[in-house]
């Protein structure tokens, strides 16, 4: 304020050289409304005024400051588990989805097992391997405790 | 005036809060259905739980049909605001081509389409992206597709489904009840960008039940493969061929031919008849292999005996004015059994007549034919067996050798397997279990004595020994056969007379003493010398069975294959199956009788059989011991049947059969 105020009476004290002149200076600035007033700046000096001590102010704004905890521990206590539900909820969403994709995806390999299992292939390729059914009297059964004797056993 | 104002401020609050108050009643109290069916709507999706449809396993486990989820992308093209954005984007995610794309969505807004399907069987990650863009034109559903992962295999017991994922043939079709999943449904919050937060499941999803057949796999594509290369060979119309178990009525193989691809949908160009189930739904006139039934009630309701001796007339009969023929040369007196052996029509019709049209009408009856068999497979034909009162003289003679009466593959195998399991009827099972659980077996019905059964089985020995019409095709490596051949001629109803063309059928067990398998053979519409029974079907039983008896791990009952025995006689007489008066225009079946060949005779130099009969088995095996006899002893106590009869000479590698009982 001081400085606006400064800078309205320097304004003020150029004004009487200005309206000498006869001509209009073209690159004179127009002037600003009331641009001719005065202030008058008081100078007030609250320095030697101190401030009482209010017990039951401090009291109040303690008060205010433990309802205020109070309630932010009673919002926090009620939106934090639903907030935590809300994500746990995005969470298990997310896994069910995985899940449903997983099993989809077993069934797939399934049934891609299966044809490659399938006895047609199966015998196609033994065929391009020069392979042939085994006779009767030309399957060797063996023992089945031996370790190692399952893939064997599996016809 | 402070007070003034408080007051105005007082009562400007106490209206805002009137108003918020009678907002949140009209909210929460007057309004609240429709917000709450509007909140719903917006926050809540309905998402479908799928149900797959049941998986039909093989008895060893191996799937043979399948469901698998799949994801279809779909557009509502008169939503798109741009075609050309769309069409970029779907290409884009989808990795299909742009321009065929647009071109297409644009075809289908212009007939004013609401529903274009972008792509089937879209991957996750695909409906992902897509979902994530939350478009409201765009539309993601799931479904699941039917796969036979076999391609053609059991394709007329397993059937196949139409586009809504119904049974519509087959075990698809019958158990539909049983292998229709039931979907549930889930209500899923989501928040604004769609993302799931909970889920309510409304309703449980229900799977189909999974169905264990009694089929395996390994034996239905032999069984396949085996008929396949037989029909194309014989140059047959079609074919059937089935594996049973005779103690338990498990079908192990049914294979029908032509097959078709159960995974490919139907087209125009398909032939219907692939579609057929040859062995269940066709019926055709056994011809000789019916001779087993005939044997079988005389064996029961008449004296008559496998060392009975029978007139066969030198090779013709003449029954109510009409001759019937033998097909080739012709037989004197021969004895039951061999008349089964040699396929004597003659000897057979003979038999028939002593048995009457009462009891053959009634152990045909009792055997199974003239009745569906119960296997639950759609479409099954009952044959036909005209009732007694429709008989006409000639029916007993006709029925006999297997004429004027009409079977399924799996009604003779049914047949057959009472011969072979000791006289019980058990109807064919089609499923072992469901969902886990066995499936309920009927209770086997007897319809002839054990010692029938026996008694028959030694019969139908002979069949494919030495001198029998399924001589040396039918024979096992290390097992021991019975069986019958059968090859009938088909008549040709739009030219009223019989055809060069045959049902060339044959029907065997093994092993004889404890059969674990039972395997029938039919070739419809071959044509020569080269389509009959012991040629075309013989064949295709012997690769059958042993792979059958090889995979079911069955111990041999014979050492190692003998070398093949030599016979006496040409070839060609072995070929020689012509039909009688062939040229005949009369669809008189008992003039233009069928025959199957016998195999040449082989040379009897072999030692005379002695007369075991009476004796215990100790002394039965001393003898034979002491002669050097090949003796298979069944049963315990006296003997008191042989084959061969006691007297005759032993044919090379021939061993004799006694049949002991208390």
């Amino acid at each position: 304020m001081a400085a606006f105020l400064g800078k309205t009476a320097n304004a003020g004290a150029s004004v009487a050289p200005a309206a000498a002149r006869s001509e209009k200076d073209p690159y004179r600035l127009r002037a600003l409304p009331l641009d001719d007033v005065l202030f008058y700046a008081k100078k007030i000096d609250n320095s030697r005024l101190v401030r009482a001590a209010d017990p039951r102010a401090r009291g109040a704004c303690w008060n205010a400051v433990g309802a205020a905890a109070v309630l932010l521990v009673l919002l926090t206590g009620t939106l934090v588990p639903s907030l935590a539900g809300r994500l746990e909820g995005y969470k298990l969403e997310a896994l069910k989805g995985e899940e449903r994709r997983l099993l989809d995806e077993r069934r797939t390999l399934e049934l891609q097992e299966a044809e490659l299992l399938s006895p047609d292939r199966l015998e196609r390729a033994a065929a391009r391997q020069n392979l042939v059914a085994p006779k009767a009297n030309q399957v060797v059964h063996l023992d089945s405790n031996q370790p190692g004797s399952d893939f064997a056993l599996v016809k | 005036m402070l007070e003034r104002r408080l007051k105005w401020l007082a009562a400007l609050v106490l209206i805002w809060a009137g108003l918020i108050v009678g907002k949140l009643v009209s909210l929460q109290v007057v309004h609240h259905r429709q917000y709450a069916v509007l909140a719903r709507t917006r926050q809540e999706q309905v998402v479908r739980i799928l149900a797959p449809r049941g998986t039909i396993l093989d008895r060893t486990g191996a799937p043979l049909a399948m469901s698998v989820p799949t994801q279809s992308v779909l557009v509502n093209p008169q939503k798109v605001p741009d075609l050309g954005v769309a069409a970029d984007i779907l290409s884009m995610v989808l990795t299909t081509n742009r321009t065929d794309l647009y071109a297409r969505l644009e075809a289908a807004r212009a007939r004013g389409s609401g529903y274009f399907v972008v792509k089937k069987k879209a991957t996750w990650e695909e409906t992902q992206r897509l979902h994530g863009m939350a478009f409201d034109w765009i539309d993601i559903t799931g479904g699941s597709e039917r796969h036979y992962p076999n391609g053609s295999l059991a394709a007329h017991i397993l059937g196949g489904v139409d586009f809504a994922e119904k049974g519509n043939a087959g075990i698809e079709k019958s158990l539909e009840a049983d292998l229709e999943g039931t979907p549930g449904e889930e209500r899923v919050l989501t928040d604004v960008k769609g993302r799931g937060i909970d889920a309510l499941v409304e309703s449980e999803p229900k799977p189909g039940v999974t169905l264990t057949l009694t089929i395996d796999e390994r034996l239905q594509f032999v069984a396949e493969r085996e008929l396949a290369a037989a029909v194309e060979d014989k140059g047959a119309r079609s074919g059937s061929v089935v594996v049973m178990n005779p103690h338990t009525g498990e079908i192990l193989a049914m294979a029908s031919n032509p097959s078709y691809d159960p995974n490919l949908p139907p087209s125009a160009n398909d032939n219907p008849e692939a579609r057929l189930n040859h062995a269940t739904s066709v019926p055709f006139e056994p011809g000789s292999v019916f001779k087993v039934i005939t044997l079988a009630a005389a064996l029961e309701t008449t004296r008559l005996r496998p060392e009975s001796m029978i007139d066969c007339g030198r090779g013709s009969i003449t029954l109510f004015g009409r001759t019937i023929h033998e097909a080739h040369g012709g037989y004197g007196v021969i004895s039951m059994a061999q008349v089964l052996a040699r396929s004597s029509n003659v000897g057979a019709i003979r038999i028939g007549m002593t048995v009457g049209e009462a009891k053959m009408h009634e152990y045909v009856r009792r055997f199974g034919f003239g009745e569906r068999t119960g296997v639950p497979l759609p479409a099954e034909s009952r044959g036909r067996l005209r009732n007694l009162e429709r008989w006409s003289k000639a029916s007993l003679p006709s029925i006999s050798i297997g004429q004027e009466v009409s079977v399924t593959a799996l009604q003779l195998a049914q047949a057959a397997s009472i011969v072979a399991n000791g006289g019980l009827l058990v109807r064919p099972r089609l499923v072992l279990r469901k969902g886990g659980q066995p499936a309920p077996a009927s209770a086997p019905v007897r319809v002839i004595r054990p010692e029938t059964a026996v008694t028959m089985r030694q019969m139908m020995e002979g069949v494919v020994l030495p001198g029998g019409t399924g001589y040396p095709e039918a024979r096992l490596d290390g097992y021991s056969v019975a069986g019958k051949t059968g090859s009938a001629q088909i008549y040709d109803v739009a030219e009223k007379r019989y055809t060069h063309n045959y049902n060339g059928s044959f029907v065997g067990f093994a092993p004889l003493n404890n059969p674990s398998i039972v395997v029938v053979v039919t070739l419809n519409g071959t044509h020569g010398n080269m389509g009959f029974g012991g040629r075309a079907a013989a064949p295709v039983f012997h690769a059958v069975a042993t792979e059958a008896l090889r995979v079911l791990d069955v111990p041999r009952d014979l050492p190692d294959a003998p070398a093949p025995v030599e016979v006496a006689g040409n070839a060609a007489d072995k070929d020689d199956l012509a039909i009688a008066d062939l040229g005949s225009l009369e669809p008189n079946i008992l003039e233009e009788s069928e025959e199957d060949s016998a195999g040449p005779a082989p040379a009897a130099t072999g030692p005379k059989v002695p007369d075991f009969r009476g004796k215990t088995m100790r002394a039965v095996l001393a003898e034979a011991a002491q002669k050097g006899l090949p003796v298979v002893p069944d049963g315990s106590g006296v003997a008191r049947l042989q084959y061969p009869p006691a007297g005759s000479l032993l044919r090379e590698g021939e061993r004799i059969r006694v049949r002991f009982s208390r």
